[in-house]
């Protein structure tokens, strides 16, 4: 299964969800690289941007290359690392579940951007135009009327044969004269040197924030030049694209848009938090929306919210199990419905995947005098239809000159390029070519015209594709002066594989004589809306994220701070006694959660304590913790601010770095392999407590922390200090474990200057309302955070049950005497342990009480008539 | 022919439904031969929202979602349907010979016949293959009138596939079909369309009642009918023409279509999500068609 996953170009299979590896990336920090070549020159034979048919330097970019050069090398690497960095901080990636062993597939820049003259774009982008008013006028005739059909402008076939083609999508019409909302478009110069266009994307055009960010880095890494080539900015065009999402809204009112994800998991989801955040829009799921009465609403915290227009970047055929494909779990049941009703704007309209097909690029100059009355000025790529005897003939016949396209794109359906088949992948290509000749078409290999690019230690030729946008305004549609280049990495083989991946470039449309330009003065990101807290509600998926988010990092945290006392301890100068490391041991297993696992850790504690650590399948370990924790930040990525991501790319980082600050197991200061991530999970919890703004999000994140706090302590109490020791020293190391544990080692040796006693240590962990890390402090926080919460207006002076519990819990602690407490009987304190018991399971009532009161609780969907063959398209 | 038609779906689930979402195709359509006079839908539990629209291929589709927890979802859809038999007269051995209808479909540029042709490319629950054509090419010589052929071929699945209401679920592949020789109408009805479809005729699926009637002297039992299923085979400037594999016949003034698509899952009578129900939900559907006496209008 899979969202809206943007595949292969023809020519240049450039894909986002690449992984691409970061020690091949053009920003590699290696300072061995210097002394680096600055200088650049045509591949002969080859067209290049930046030489004219002369083969003289355009003085566009003889300007900019002038510029390179005078920064130098050393400043060029800084440069290049500062935008590796940014791109990082800002969690610029892709697909980052795909690969566990190298999550930070971070997105690869290269500092030389693609460089077009504004008479040179003014073309391109009169091209663009009138190419995105065809498809928009296409699109209505292939829902509509079907002129093209009826006047026999295209055989039946090219529309019907089409797995694009929703029939259930007839009759959903936009408000407005523009059915396409977006339209995005690769091109690239082929070699007579004119512009020519591949692909359309039309489903849910990715690129776009790419692009935005690519232009926020370069602005920031290379600001004088930058400035000094007064480069068409793209702000106006998020703006536009803003407008026109929200003009579409069926009410006036407020209208309010949102973003559908698929999810975390897909490749492109950076990108859909970053226009959600970028446009001020709310990013969903399918879960967080649902029809009722009619309408689409958002499920928030306070209630339902009505949802007018939905900017989706899920694929039409998952979007609806009711009417497209029953199975899917990315769609929201009878949307399609309200769309058609008109109830909901859904942009680009559900079915606009059939202009994708690429047969209809076989009829374009056909179809563009039919419904334009002229031939387009951009061209095409050549396409032969296997779906037409003739040319089905000449594609058998040159089978192994050109790439051979599936019309469907979808999972598993690749371009192939007959030229690299052998003889007996060429006849099975062949034969699958005739079993379903409409299913096919084929196209030449183009050549890519060239751009300079930094390829880790010199700039060298290399083929270049570029992806414009266009987006609805008005009467017509604006284009984003510039787009998003990308660039192969290898300059002899044109087709670039996936296996290869791409560099991206940042697209810079320049006034070829600067003096004339008046540059608007408005920063990129100027645009971004002040929110208004009181008009966003969040949806109550992202809020559950956040409470989770904040009991992770508080259980991860927990467990090193346990595990480093207990190597400490193992490692220390005195030697433990068995009783006392069972009972260590015993306490880890308890605060894992992990009990199952207990006599193995008895067993080979040394083996086994490096699994609680790093093993990501070990249930309760540090690792599967803070794997459990980036999900949740994932999944509320829009609601962290750039600081917190940064936090949690050091986090990832130091997870990563993990296994290899182990290796040596245990023998070697094990703590300190913990230290980094210890410090920046307290760098989160100071950032969420100094710098997130005190709303819901926030009380969420930090009940869910203080919840887990109380309850991580609660375990130390009932495994460290309930059952008696065997010793006066047992007793003394585990109470010093405690402390250690609970951060209050200092203050209690400050306070007591005494050997370790269970009454001041219970004062101290369980009673100081003083002490932060007290148990009876994260009560208090708890009782203040649950009396905040929205509530239902009935029963306004009630409490609620949660209320309850917590006021329960707080009170029996604030009334317990710490010499009734610290009372053995046998080898039990008895008292301690059923105040314990009682307390956690109070605490653990209080964490459903709310996720049942606030959380969303979807319950499982099932189709009413189920049949598997019917989820192809 | 005028028709009273009560037809009405039960669900009866194991666990509670907290809500959901469905479409209907139970409003019979209009068509050349076929008027709707009336029409109506109920459901129980209420409907917090419905909507009726005509859909791509002309059918009455019905929306509704049910807000309220319930264990049995009940449909009645009732109506008022005048039929009249196919075209004035069919004349099954006149008209265009098979060559001349393969001819025509390609060449013709009159609408019909373009729009036509959508029915012969694949659909979701029909796949083209030579196994179908072979078994029905013998029936199509060229120089054969189309229309004696289609009989031929719907004579052929009445005598070598037994009915046999067990047999098949909802949906049985055609592969299945063909190895064990058993079905349903529906699988029927998919087989012909499958095989003229191979051939290189468009075909279509048509979803409707057949009114029966009782033995001479017996009176008919209540819900005693049954939704039913047959095909349309187009030939080129002679239009569509109905018949049913099912019954070996051509389809008359009895059959009274619902709707009609590529194949059954453009039709589906009752399709959606549900929000719980548990497993093994049980279905019951009753159908009546009764003949309203012309006199009494």
């Amino acid at each position: 299964m899979h969202g809206s996953s943007d595949s292969a170009a023809l020519c240049l299979p450039f894909r986002f969800n690449t992984g691409l590896p970061v020690t091949s990336s053009p920003s590699a920090s290696n300072q061995d690289l210097l002394p680096l070549d600055l200088s650049y020159g045509q591949l002969p034979g080859s067209p290049d941007e930046a030489f004219d048919d002369q083969g003289a330097l355009r003085p566009h970019w003889a300007n900019f290359l002038q510029s390179v050069q005078a920064l130098g090398p050393q400043a060029f690497i800084d440069r290049l690392n500062k935008a590796r960095r940014i791109l990082r901080d800002d969690g610029a990636t892709y697909n980052i579940y795909s690969d566990l062993k190298n999550p930070t597939h971070t997105w690869a820049l290269d500092l030389i951007p693609s460089l077009i003259s504004s008479e040179e774009w003014g073309k391109i982008e009169a091209g663009l135009l009138e190419r995105a008013e065809l498809f928009n006028l296409l699109l209505r005739d292939l829902y509509g009327p079907r002129q093209l059909i009826l006047k026999g402008v295209i055989p039946p076939e090219a529309l019907f044969s089409h797995k694009g083609f929703l029939r259930a999508c007839q009759g959903v019409q936009l408000p407005g004269k523009n059915e396409l909302i977006l339209h995005a478009v690769d091109l690239m110069r082929d070699q007579s040197g004119s512009m020519c266009v591949l692909t359309d994307r039309t489903q849910s055009p990715s690129g776009a924030g790419y692009a935005l960010e690519n232009r926020t880095v370069m602005s920031r890494v290379l600001p004088s030049l930058y400035r000094e080539s007064h480069v068409h900015r793209l702000a106006g065009f998020f703006q536009q694209m803003r407008t026109t999402l929200t003009s579409l809204s069926p009410n006036h009112d407020q209208p309010r848009v949102v973003v559908l994800t698929p999810g975390a998991h897909n490749e492109t989801y950076f990108e859909h938090a970053y226009f959600a955040n970028y446009l001020g829009f709310h990013l969903v799921q399918s879960g967080d929306l649902m029809v009722r009465n009619g309408y689409v609403w958002m499920k928030s915290l306070d209630g339902l919210s009505r949802v007018d227009v939905i900017l989706r970047r899920v694929d039409d055929w998952f979007c609806d199990p009711v009417e497209l494909r029953s199975d899917s779990q990315l769609g929201v049941a009878q949307l399609l419905e309200v769309a058609r009703a008109g109830r909901v704007a859904i942009a680009n309209p559900l079915g606009s995947g059939v202009l994708e097909n690429p047969v209809f690029m076989r009829y374009l100059p056909q179809i563009s005098k039919q419904l334009l009355g002229r031939e387009l000025r951009l061209k095409s790529v050549e396409t032969h239809w296997c779906g037409l005897a003739d040319d089905l003939a000449y594609v058998l016949d040159k089978l192994d000159q050109l790439v051979i396209k599936p019309i469907y794109r979808q999972a598993g359906s690749n371009s192939v390029y007959g030229g690299s088949l052998s003889k007996e992948q060429l006849s099975e290509l062949k034969q699958r070519i005739l079993a379903n000749p409409t299913q096919f078409v084929a196209q030449p290999v183009l050549q890519a015209g060239n751009m300079p690019t930094f390829t880790g230690d010199k700039l060298e030729p290399r083929p270049s594709l570029l992806r414009s946008f266009a987006v609805a305004s008005m009467n017509s549609y604006s284009v984003m002066p510039g787009g998003l280049t990308r660039v192969g990495r290898q300059q002899s083989s044109f087709i670039i594989s996936n296996q290869h991946g791409s560099w991206s470039k940042d697209t810079w449309i320049i006034n070829s004589e600067p003096a004339i330009s008046a540059a608007p003065t408005d920063k990129e990101d100027s645009l971004t809306p002040a929110r208004d807290a009181d008009l966003i509600s969040l949806p109550s998926r992202v809020v559950e994220n956040l409470f989770w988010m904040g009991r992770y990092a508080e259980r991860a945290e927990a467990t090193m701070r346990i595990l480093r006392t207990v190597f400490m301890t193992l490692n220390g100068e005195e030697p433990v006694t068995a009783s006392c490391l069972q009972q260590l041991l015993t306490t880890v297993a308890h605060c894992t959660a992990n009990e199952a696992q207990l006599p193995s850790l008895l067993k080979q504690p040394d083996q086994e304590l490096l699994k609680v650590v790093r093993d990501d399948t070990y249930s309760g370990s540090v690792k599967a913790t803070l794997n459990a924790m980036l999900y949740c930040a994932d999944e509320s990525k829009e609601l962290l601010s750039s600081d917190t991501l940064r936090v949690i790319n050091d986090i990832r980082d130091a997870l990563d770095d993990l296994d290899t600050s182990l290796n040596s197991g245990l023998a070697s200061a094990p703590e300190e392999a913990l230290d980094p991530l210890v410090t920046a999970l307290m760098a989160l919890s100071g950032l969420a407590h100094e710098s997130m703004v005190r709303d819901l999000g926030w009380r969420f994140m930090d009940i869910g922390r203080r919840l887990e706090r109380a309850l991580q302590l609660i375990t130390l109490l009932r495994h460290l200090v309930v059952p008696v020791s065997a010793s006066e020293t047992d007793q003394a190391t585990l109470l010093q474990n405690l402390l250690y544990t609970a951060e209050g080692l200092i203050s209690y040796r400050r306070r007591y200057r005494a050997r370790i006693g269970v009454q001041p240590a219970l004062d101290l962990v369980m009673m100081d309302t003083t002490n932060p890390r007290s148990l009876l402090h994260q009560l208090e926080s708890l009782k203040l955070h649950i009396d905040a919460l929205p509530r239902a207006t009935e029963n306004r002076h009630e409490l609620t049950p949660e209320q309850r519990a917590v006021l329960e819990t707080t009170t029996r602690v604030q009334l317990s005497l710490v010499d009734q407490l610290s009372v053995r009987k046998g080898k039990q304190r008895e008292a301690l342990g059923s105040l314990l018991d009682t307390l956690s399971d109070s605490l653990k009532d209080v964490s459903n009480l709310i996720s049942d009161r606030y959380f969303d609780h979807r319950e499982i969907s099932q189709q009413l008539v189920r049949s598997s063959w019917e989820n192809e398209p | 022919m005028r028709y009273h038609i009560k037809h009405v779906t039960e669900y009866q689930y194991s666990a509670r439904v907290s809500h959901c979402y469905n479409l209907a195709h139970m409003i019979p359509r209009s068509s050349l031969r076929q008027q709707c006079l009336s029409s109506h839908v109920r459901m129980s539990p209420f409907a917090a929202h419905s909507a009726r629209r005509e859909d791509y291929f002309g059918n009455q589709a019905f929306h509704f979602e049910i807000q309220r927890p319930h264990k049995q979802l009940v449909i009645t859809a009732t109506s008022e349907v005048e039929t009249g038999p196919q075209h004035s007269s069919v004349h099954l051995d006149f008209g265009l010979t098979c060559a001349e209808a393969r001819e025509l479909l390609q060449q013709s540029n009159q609408p019909e016949t373009l729009l036509a042709r959508e029915y012969l490319l694949d659909s979701p629950m029909i796949k083209a293959s030579d196994q179908l054509r072979e078994y029905a090419e013998h029936s199509f010589e060229n120089d054969r009138p189309l229309l004696s052929a289609v009989m031929e071929l719907t004579q052929r699945i009445y005598e070598e596939f037994t009915y046999s209401p067990l047999s098949t679920t909802v949906a049985t592949p055609l592969t299945e079909v063909m190895a064990t020789r058993k079905g349903v109408c529906q699988d029927f009805a998919h087989l012909q369309i499958g095989c003229l479809r191979s051939l290189g005729f468009p075909a279509k699926y048509v979803s409707g009642y057949l009114e029966t009637l009782p033995p001479p002297g017996e009176e008919k039992l209540v819900g005693a009918d049954a939704t039913h299923a047959w095909v349309s085979v187009y030939s080129p400037s002679e239009g569509w023409f109905e018949f049913d594999p099912t019954n070996n016949c051509l389809a008359s003034e009895q059959h009274i279509i619902t709707a009609w698509g590529r194949d059954f899952y453009d039709v589906t009578p009752l399709k959606g999500v549900i929000y719980g129900g548990g497993e093994n939900p049980i279905l019951n559907v009753a159908v009546d068609v009764n003949r309203v006496p012309t006199n009494s209008v």
